[in-house]
């Protein structure tokens, strides 16, 4: 065998399924290093949950999340910040030169099978140049049609929100298709407290609509899948809360976008030692912002339109020259055109990634060494690129003894806003470096007794992000530059203890989460902020789930804590959030069908105790809500 | 704008800043204690206004208290725990008229009265986006960069109005449409000075394009009735109370500079520039500005084109020559300043000695600095943390 496989029945999200290797049925490929969290969505217990849901309750990870159906979602790993944290839809990354930034609130969990967090570099074979070069990657696994099967599902929530989607999905003799269709609209009118009053959320509603096609197939030898993804919605923007004459509304601005993207990827083994797969992408993105100002009078007259096109390819090949060592070399190629009203002009960019990985898997032991290199070339023109090397090692030598360690040095790109927003853009910087180091240590007893399994993961890490590209003003309040003067060194301590107990029918599973994480802002000696903690990251926080099965019933329940934060990296008492702490809990129940339909149905409490709290400050979050989900397959 | 104002009323307060120091309900109140020397013994409160950031809603008052050297943070808070949501989101300008602190808080829409013995709420009057605040006997004026609020029906790049607040009933009566983005105003003799910035119009296709005018109002008939071209990108107006308006402008931080202009309000047609004619500014460069005794001071940095982070600053004051009205006397000071200067105000002792205080934005997220300067003796006196973006100053 070509690579050594090894099965894994606890690993049961691999990168991109589709493209794994498929030469021997029932195994394997593992990576260097574990995923560092990792969801499987089929086994989600409340069906309604989405993404945000999922994410934030992984370890030493922020959701920031700013309320509501429409609101952004975005995430940062370990406080390396959002630029850094790589989002991959089925192994393709998802891109946006503008910001760099990705709303996972556009992402449905209906179609997701599973997630899967990476810090440090997984290396699996025939990764594309980008996965290497991404400090943290999150990975998004669509479901790959299995039967043909039919799946409605309706989802109904608080704020006025209703959720149809259809799934359809059919096995032919050469290809696999699945197609879905999900709607999304929500009144996003929820009440929270302001001061002694309470008041309605206003201006927060949307409407949104995906469509996605995929596309499976077998051809010479090789593999191949294809996705059609378009996505469309129109939102309004509440803005913050704040202080506001009575007669003004806080927001009349609206937000809308379109989305269409193909991407597809062909893998084939040539021979016992040779892979190779091409895989590319063309994407689209209208959006269109405007503020309304006849309808608040309070409103700045904008109303613009930014359209993004991108076009990307990459071809990856693996060499195994034993059973325990193989290579992988890749290339992307990616091309970027922003047109923008905000920008002076239309800014460009091509950006070429390679990397180079040597994989050594002897059983027990798994070391890798990865080099990437990422250039980019904008019009404007200015070049910028950076080597980003990294190594990890895992050490199993007992069933139940784990040991990983891992040393990586990765980069983010400026983006456009970075680089060439009126009157705040910088042409000269460079990009911003992330030093990462991380250990694990992963005990386990499934040996030990009958229907008792327990886990336990202790990953401690530091992280040092320099060279950070931070807006600041220079000579004037309106003369704002974007530098490269950020230091912030992030030491982190992460634990996850797993017990499952089950006995006949009955099932039990308990999660609990602790991460520790001292982010301290080292740019500026000597100032006010040196030293503190980085805004919204909290020193301390938790998660513990509990989830019961019975039969076909489900019952879930999860808190979550985040504990004190402040608003800035003035850690001063009108900055400081307060800890808080929800619930949220879930019954379902599977009823299998005579037909072989099958028909699942979810009731959710969230936030069972209402309590008032926000993740960013002046976005208050849904006090308790209840949303129901009737799922039906046939 | 303000700065202007309040060399009026420091004139028309000089009774006021005299008479017997009564313990007002604030008193209690404490924070960082400062020495703040034989400076402005004859007044009671130097108010600090911290703008806060956009959307942050944490604009606060602070205030120094010359009896007994305490520099207190957040008092509009503290002494108003049931104003919901305090002072507001970006306070822009700060006025003392009579015993009333007015504030134009931008982002909320509000024009605030609070009592300056005690920082109470008096009212709260609403205004579009209110900048800045000048006053005659009977009334208050405030630009206000909303247009869509009163008459105008461009959307797309609505002008600015000055709004008209009747200073018995603190209610609005009426507005005049002026320039884009209007800034700062002075009333003197009859009429209003307003500096049309257009900083949002520079911003919006297709023109991409600052104003550069200022607006006059006549305000016994309420009506604009002159628009003079001065220079891009407007930002403070000052009367001198003798016949000399000055303006400052903020250049387009790409290739015209910052600068100092002067009115005459005899034949506003004419603008003079400092430091060089036809208009061009070479050598006096605006940062921020106050006018202290009918001589504006300015604080600027040569280097204005530069992306760097940091500038050194240099302090130079102007005042128009009494006898020939068409030049100007400048003085350059020997200190230096760096960091962020973001607003000022000048204090004076008996001897007339001149003390410079200078609100320092630092990050423009976390707290800045106000700081105070003997410019005789070139020597730091004291310097305190004050809210996000100490900006704007007003004396009682």
């Amino acid at each position: 065998m070509i690579l050594p496989l090894l099965c894994s029945a606890f690993l049961f999200i691999q990168e991109a399924d589709t493209l794994k290797a498929s030469r021997v049925s029932g195994t394997r490929e593992r990576p260097v290093l574990l995923p560092y969290e990792e969801a499987d969505l089929r086994k989600e217990a409340a069906a309604s949950a989405g993404l945000d849901d999922v994410l934030r309750r992984f370890t030493g990870v922020q959701l920031k999340d700013y309320g509501g159906a429409g609101g952004l979602k975005t995430v940062n790993v370990r406080s390396l910040g959002s630029e850094h944290v790589g989002v991959f839809l089925d192994g393709i990354q998802i891109e946006n030169a503008q910001n760099m930034q990705v709303d996972l609130g556009r992402f449905s969990a209906d179609d997701i099978d599973g997630i899967a967090l990476f810090t440090g570099q997984k290396v699996l074979r025939l990764q594309t140049a980008k996965e290497y070069a991404a400090g943290a990657s999150l990975y998004l696994r669509t479901a790959a049609p299995a039967s043909d099967r039919i799946s409605v599902k309706l989802r109904g929530g608080p704020f006025g929100t209703v959720s149809p989607s259809i799934r359809l999905d059919k096995l032919g003799a050469r290809v696999r298709a699945s197609s879905s269709a999900s709607f999304v609209y929500s009144d996003g009118r929820y009440k929270y407290p302001y001061f002694d009053t309470c008041l309605v959320r206003e201006n927060a509603d949307i409407r949104s609509l995906r469509l996605q096609t995929r596309l499976y197939g077998k051809m010479d030898g090789g593999e191949w899948n294809m996705m059609l993804y378009t996505y469309g919605s129109e939102r309004g923007l509440p803005g913050p809360v704040i202080r506001r004459a009575a007669g003004f509304p806080f927001s009349a601005e609206r937000q809308s976008d379109q989305d269409l993207s193909v991407q597809g990827a062909w893998t084939k083994d040539w021979s016992n030692r040779y892979s190779i797969a091409l895989r590319a992408k063309c994407a689209y993105n209208y959006t269109h912002y405007a503020t309304h100002p006849e309808k608040n009078p309070m409103a700045l007259p904008y109303d613009l339109r930014y359209r993004q096109y991108s076009a990307y390819c990459s071809a990856a090949q693996s060499f195994a020259f034993t059973s325990s060592l193989s290579a992988d070399m890749s290339c992307d190629l990616q091309g970027n055109w922003l047109d923008s009203p905000v920008h002076g002009n239309s800014p460009s960019r091509l950006t070429v990634t390679s990397a180079l990985a040597l994989k050594f898997d002897a059983g027990p032991l798994r070391i890798a060494g990865t080099l990437a290199w990422q250039g980019a070339y904008d019009h404007y023109p200015s070049w910028r690129d950076a080597w980003m090397p990294s190594i990890g090692l895992t050490w199993e030598p007992r069933p139940w003894l784990g040991l990983d360690a891992y040393a990586r040095r990765s980069y983010r790109l400026p983006s456009f806003n970075d680089l060439y927003y009126t009157l705040a853009g910088n042409t000269s910087l460079n990009p911003e470096s992330a030093l990462q180091l991380g250990a694990d240590l992963r005990l386990s007893n499934e040996s030990m007794a009958e229907g008792l399994a327990l886990e336990l993961r202790l990953s401690p890490y530091f992280n040092r992000v320099s060279d950070k590209i931070v807006a600041i003003p220079t000579i004037s309040q309106f003369r704002w530059t974007m530098l490269n003067i950020g230091l912030a060194d992030i030491t982190g301590l992460d634990v996850r203890s797993v017990a499952s107990f089950s006995a006949g029918r009955w099932k039990l599973r308990g999660v609990l989460r602790y991460s520790f994480q001292q982010a301290l802002d080292h740019s500026v000696p000597g100032s006010l902020t040196f030293g503190n903690q980085l805004p919204y990251v909290p020193k301390h926080s938790a998660t513990a789930d509990l989830d019961f099965e019975w039969k076909g019933w489900r019952l879930f329940w999860e808190t979550l804590f985040t504990g004190e934060r402040w608003s800035r990296s003035a850690n001063i008492q009108d900055y400081h959030i307060p800890s808080w702490s929800i619930s949220d809990v879930a019954l379902s129940r599977r009823v299998a069908l005579k037909s072989g339909a099958e028909l699942n149905i979810s009731l959710r409490c969230s936030n069972v105790f209402g309590l008032h709290y926000q993740v960013v400050q002046g976005y208050p979050m849904p006090g308790r809500s209840v949303s129901a989900t009737l799922d039906f397959k046939f | 704008m303000k700065k202007a104002l309040l060399f009026l009323c420091t004139a028309a307060l000089a009774f006021a800043c005299t008479k017997d120091l009564e313990p007002s309900r604030d008193i209690l109140l404490d924070g960082d204690k400062v020495d703040v020397g034989a400076y402005s013994r004859s007044c009671r409160k130097l108010f600090v206004l911290n703008e806060g950031g956009y959307g942050s809603n944490n604009s606060s008052l602070d205030f120094l208290r010359f009896t007994d050297g305490n520099y207190v943070r957040g008092a509009f808070r503290k002494m108003n725990p049931d104003v919901a949501g305090g002072l507001g989101d970006v306070g822009n300008d700060i006025v003392v008229n009579g015993n009333e602190l007015w504030i134009a808080v931008n982002n909320s829409g509000i024009v605030e009265v609070v009592s300056a013995e005690d920082e109470r709420e008096l009212a709260a009057t609403q205004v579009p986006t209110p900048r800045n605040i000048a006053f005659d006997d009977k009334y208050a004026y405030v630009t206000s960069w909303s247009g869509a609020f009163a008459s105008s029906t461009d959307y797309s790049n609505p002008k600015g109005h000055v709004y008209r607040i009747d200073l018995a009933t603190k209610k609005v009566e009426g507005s005049v449409e002026v320039g884009y983005q209007p800034e700062g105003i002075a009333y003197y003799d009859g009429k209003l000075y307003v500096a049309n910035s257009g900083g949002i119009s520079s911003q919006l296709p297709p023109a991409y394009a600052y104003d550069n005018t200022v607006s006059i109002i006549d305000v016994s008939s309420f009506k604009l009735v002159q628009t003079v071209e001065v220079a891009v990108n407007l930002k403070s107006v000052y009367s001198d109370g003798n016949g000399a308006i000055y303006v400052t402008s903020m250049g387009n931080f790409f290739d015209v500079h910052t600068g100092l202009y002067c009115l005459l309000a005899s034949d506003p047609s004419k603008p003079m520039a400092v430091g060089g004619q036809p208009l061009k500014p070479e050598a006096v460069h605006v940062s921020c500005s106050c006018i202290s005794d009918g001589t504006v001071y300015c604080i600027g940095t040569a280097d204005e084109y530069d992306w760097k982070a940091s500038h050194t600053y240099y302090l130079w004051s102007c005042k128009l020559n009494e006898n020939s009205k068409d030049s100007f006397r400048v003085d350059l000071y020997p200190q230096t300043f760096t960091g962020v200067p973001y607003g000022m105000y000048l204090l004076s002792d008996n001897s007339n000695n001149k003390c410079l205080v200078l609100g320092d934005a630092g990050d423009y997220f976390n707290p800045g600095t106000v700081s105070a300067y003997d410019l005789a003796n070139e020597t730091k006196l004291w310097s305190v943390t004050a809210g996000v973006c100490p900006g704007h100053f007003a004396i009682w």
